[in-house]
């Protein structure tokens, strides 16, 4: 028994592995005698980005029916067959089950039946389109955050149906590449109409046709053929192109997602068995999960750089990935911390902080492209790449000491484990890290102060956002002053650790929520309610912190100093 | 070694003691709190007045609570940024006066510390110092001047002289309703009937009828100024509009009574004894000994959407008294710096017409920069050899 559990972290490790692997190698390909793999890699434009079809139609139908894929009674249906049909056979294409609608209300409008389905058809919807068209505009009249609930459904309804219907006419993506004439991409129909001999677009409308006529071996040699066209013309954006299709259906930060949490898992049994001097089994268990997040956080690397490959930018370009860059950032600094301490609660944390992070950002994205263009202003690789990144450093940094704050509340009032060594190098530990976060707060603060000096000439303009980060500097001196003034000892360090995460969290995304600034992008709404959550969690966390020590389960005891292992 | 003698650092010590500097932390975290929250309802330039640049602010209790939800009344009294910087600042010099002491220990305390002063006396460099305008400037115009949009004046010009104009301005703090300006350079009084700080002009079929009719001379009169309420956020689209009703009397006699605002680009004719005065409220103009003459304001788009790539304006540069004359081109985050000035690309007219470029004045600009890498390097040190040993030591 004892040698199986002494392997027992090589096995994670090994299946973690095989996980991975099996993500890369099934490709969700289409079993069709019909290229689609080709078909899925062509580059388009849209949005102002190239990218795979791939991409245009998992978001396409991603925002439309909330699924990656559309189930049927005969088969699933990737995203690129639902989008092919679309294009090529409207006629069926309007009677797929696609369209999400949850609103009871919108429901009752459409005289649609919610007993045994949530999606409905484009046929369905259209049969009420005068009635959206005018609700909708009522709602657009007013203010985004004075709509009621039916209000948002109703747009949200009008515009996937707007979605639907521009795909349909191929207004968007822009289909026809830059090869024969011109320098950008051009839209499919606008084109042909323009000119109907223009070469690129033509080759595109015989594989179109080819599909429609359910000719297999013409729509294979057309697209082997264009394919190889636009190898040639536009080679980097056919590559990158290739390997953003790997990119969507690896998943890299789902993959990681799950990882932590089999890790955070893995971490929980391992203190739990601690707890019940199982030695063997807690050490097995916690180096389990260090294998885990070692692979979630390789994947995750991956996924970063990707990013950053694809996108030809520095790593933090929107909330999205700032969300990732804090988990990948939290998990480097939870390994750094086990190697120094042993107890395991490093990898907790970077599992918490890492499938914390990696969820917000998967509700962030929704179906957006993730990698949309960047607001002109923003436009500077430069910036990105210091000041974003290291004031997301600093943000990663203080939810570290936070939740290194909560781990000694929770650990502290409720369970034996923290005793004098493990209390004082716990409150060491977080002081240290918020020393780390003082310094790339302020560095990355003033940072954003010499990016607006130099775009708009104002090293401070006291902005929404500026503040935000000048809140976490300010909160971050104020518990280094507090403890080197004596005015706080370890306890008192901790619970305003823990006032870290609110700051923090209001920086990262409170600000946004204001509408105020040049910093107000991205606001959502179901936002600020987690937010609030979360802001009410940690205030009753620093209340329990408050509780006197006389009812804390840990003592604190003193122990004798045991020879190092 | 010590810097002062026993006595002098007694009655420092209260003034020198870290308490007080976390207590300045916290009550600065609740000021830029609120200075923040503050900003969804008022202006950003009102709130950095109210707050940040004042010696005490009166905290309306309706910031913290949004305005649909409920209405709070009453405020209360706070020291403003200015009091908690100067007392920031005396803290942190009376600190160093009493437990100086020259050790290798202490370095990087010392030069952060040293940083963080000289951040402090930027932010009041630049607040008593800097100045913000803004050139608008139409595709082939030529603008020799600045405008101040968070001021208006009330401009009178005589341009009987062929070769000079004779311009006389009235600024803004004198345009209130009720006031009666005279003056010996134009030969008439104006009374203001009405001062609106943020207006929106209607035309003669939208105006409601209570509105119609204050103005009874002038072009403008068939149209009507409404008050609207004051701007707020950043955005330098979102600024204050004035405009004012004024009463033109020449002696006991009325001319009329006149509209004028900012969003009227011609000046207005008054006539007085066959001489033509040309009546306009216009931003606060500074003018300068250079001009800017736009050739071109491009606006490009990322393929197939609405969506700004790019804004940019290629400027001619022309200033006789440096002997400067040259074509460049202002964009995004790079900004064109002449004489001890700094001009942005800010915004842009409707329809792609013209340009607004942002013109700093700041003689601090380079403390930030300096400041910060001082307090960088300091924090680098003074963690650098204080905290990597002690964690070195006991953590296991």
């Amino acid at each position: 028994m004892k040698k199986v559990i002494q392997y027992l972290p090589w096995i994670v490790l090994v299946l973690a592995i095989l996980s991975v692997g099996q993500k890369l190698a099934s490709p969700d390909t289409v079993d069709s005698q019909f290229n689609l793999e080709a078909f899925r890699q062509l580059p388009v434009s849209a949005s102002g980005r190239t990218k795979p079809l791939d991409t245009v139609a998992r978001n396409s139908l991603m925002s439309i029916s909330g699924r990656q894929s559309m189930r049927t009674d005969e088969k699933n249906y990737t995203a690129i067959e639902w989008y092919i049909e679309l294009i090529t056979n409207p006629k069926q294409a309007i009677q797929r089950n696609v369209f999400r609608i949850d609103h009871p209300d919108v429901l009752a409008m459409l005289k649609l039946d919610a007993e045994k389905r949530v999606r409905f058809s484009f046929e369905e919807v259209l049969t009420a389109s005068e009635e959206i068209n005018n609700q909708a505009i009522r709602a657009s009249q007013i203010k985004a955050k004075a709509r009621d609930p039916f209000q948002r459904a109703i747009l949200v309804l009008n515009d996937r149906m707007m979605l639907f219907s521009r795909l349909t006419q191929l207004e968007m993506p822009y289909l026809v590449p830059p090869i024969s004439s011109g320098e950008d991409w051009r839209p499919f129909v606008e084109t042909l109409s323009l000119n109907p001999q223009d070469p690129d677009a033509r080759a595109l409308l015989s594989i179109l046709q080819s599909y429609r006529d359910n000719d297999a071996t013409a729509f294979n040699e057309q697209i082997a053929q264009f394919t190889q066209l636009i190898d040639n013309e536009l080679g980097y954006i056919a590559k990158k192109s290739r390997y953003e299709v790997v990119f969507n259906y690896v998943q890299p930060f789902y993959t990681a997602l799950v990882l932590y949490i089999m890790a955070f898992l893995f971490g929980c049994f391992g203190l739990l068995s601690s707890q019940l001097s199982k030695k063997e089994l807690s050490k097995a268990l916690l180096s389990s999960m260090t294998m885990l997040i070692i692979v979630a956080f390789v994947i995750q690397t991956v996924g970063i750089a990707s990013r950053v490959y694809l996108q030809g930018r520095p790593p933090i370009t929107n909330l999205y990935s700032s969300a990732i860059f804090v988990g990948w950032f939290g998990a480097i600094l939870g390994l750094i911390m086990d190697r120094q301490m042993k107890i395991g609660l490093g990898g907790i944390m970077a599992s918490v902080i890492g499938f914390g992070t990696l969820i917000i950002a998967h509700n962030l994205g929704g179906s957006n492209d993730t990698m949309g263009m960047m607001q002109a202003v923003l436009d500077s690789n430069f910036w990105l790449a210091t000041h974003v990144v290291v004031v997301t450093i600093g943000y990663s940094a203080c939810f570290f000491a936070g939740f290194l704050g909560i781990a000694y509340v929770l650990l502290g009032v409720f369970t034996k484990t923290l005793d004098h060594e493990r209390g004082k190098s716990l409150t060491k530990m977080i002081y240290g890290v918020i020393c780390f976060a003082t310094l790339t707060s302020f560095v990355g603060t003033v940072l954003g102060g010499i990016w607006a000096d130099q775009s708009w000439g104002r090293f401070w303009g006291w902005d929404a956002k500026e503040n935000g980060a000048a809140l976490i500097v300010l909160m971050n001196l104020l518990i280094l002053h507090a403890r080197w003034g004596g005015m706080v000892k370890d306890r008192g360090v901790v619970v305003l650790a823990i006032s870290c995460n609110i700051i923090t969290a209001w920086s990262w995304f409170g600000t946004n929520m204001l509408g105020v600034g040049l910093h107000s992008y991205g606001f959502t709404e179901s936002a600020v309610f987690w937010i609030s959550i979360f802001v009410m969690s940690q205030l009753v966390l620093m209340g329990i912190g408050l509780l006197p020590m006389s009812i804390w389960r840990s003592k604190f005891q003193r122990v004798k100093s045991t020879p190092k292992t | 070694m010590s810097l002062v003698n026993n006595s002098v650092k007694k009655f420092l010590k209260p003034i020198a003691s870290l308490k007080l500097t976390v207590v300045i932390f916290a009550l600065s975290i609740f000021l830029v709190f609120a200075g923040t929250l503050a900003q969804v309802n008022s202006g950003i330039w009102t709130v950095v007045d109210q707050y940040f640049r004042s010696l005490i602010v009166t905290i309306e209790l309706q910031i913290f609570v949004p305005r649909d939800l409920a209405r709070v009344p009453g405020a209360i009294w706070f020291p403003g940024g200015l009091t908690l910087g100067v007392i920031m600042l005396v803290n942190l010099i009376a600190a160093h006066t009493v437990r100086f002491k020259l050790k290798w220990k202490r370095s990087g305390m010392i030069i952060t510390h040293l940083g963080v002063i000289l951040l402090l006396a930027g932010e009041f460099v630049t607040g008593f110092a800097a100045e913000e305008g803004n050139m608008t400037i139409r595709e082939g115009q030529t603008v020799n001047f600045v405008e101040d949009i968070r001021a208006s004046e009330l401009s009178i010009v005589d341009a009987s002289d062929l070769k000079n104009d004779l311009v006389t301005v009235i600024p803004e703090r004198f345009l209130h309703a009720g006031e009666t300006i005279k003056n010996s350079l134009f030969p008439f009084t104006v009374d203001v009937v009405e001062w609106l700080p943020n207006s929106q002009i209607l035309g003669p079929m939208q105006t409601p009828p209570e509105r119609k009719g204050l103005a009874d001379t002038g072009a403008a009169s068939e149209l009507a100024a409404i008050p609207i309420p004051r701007a707020n956020g950043v955005d330098g689209a979102n600024v204050d509009a004035p405009s004012a009703y004024i009463t033109i009397h020449d002696g006991e006699t009325k001319i009329g009574t006149y509209l004028v605002s900012v969003y009227l680009d011609q000046p207005q004719a008054v006539t007085i004894n066959e001489r033509t005065y040309w009546l306009n409220l216009r931003f606060k103009r500074t003018y300068k000994p250079y001009s800017l003459h736009l050739i071109d304001f491009k606006h490009d788009l990322f393929t197939g959407t609405q969506m700004a790539r790019n804004y940019s304006s290629q400027v001619q540069l022309v200033d006789t008294n440096r002997n400067v004359d040259r074509e460049v081109l202002i964009y995004m985050n790079h900004p064109l710096r002449h004489a001890g000035e700094t001009f942005y690309q800010a915004s842009f007219l409707q329809g792609d017409a013209g340009t607004v470029l942002q013109v700093v004045k700041n003689p601090g600009w380079i403390i930030p920069y300096v400041s910060c890498s001082v307090v960088t390097l300091g924090m680098l040190i003074h963690f650098g050899i204080r905290l990597v040993p002690t964690l070195k030591r006991s953590v296991r």
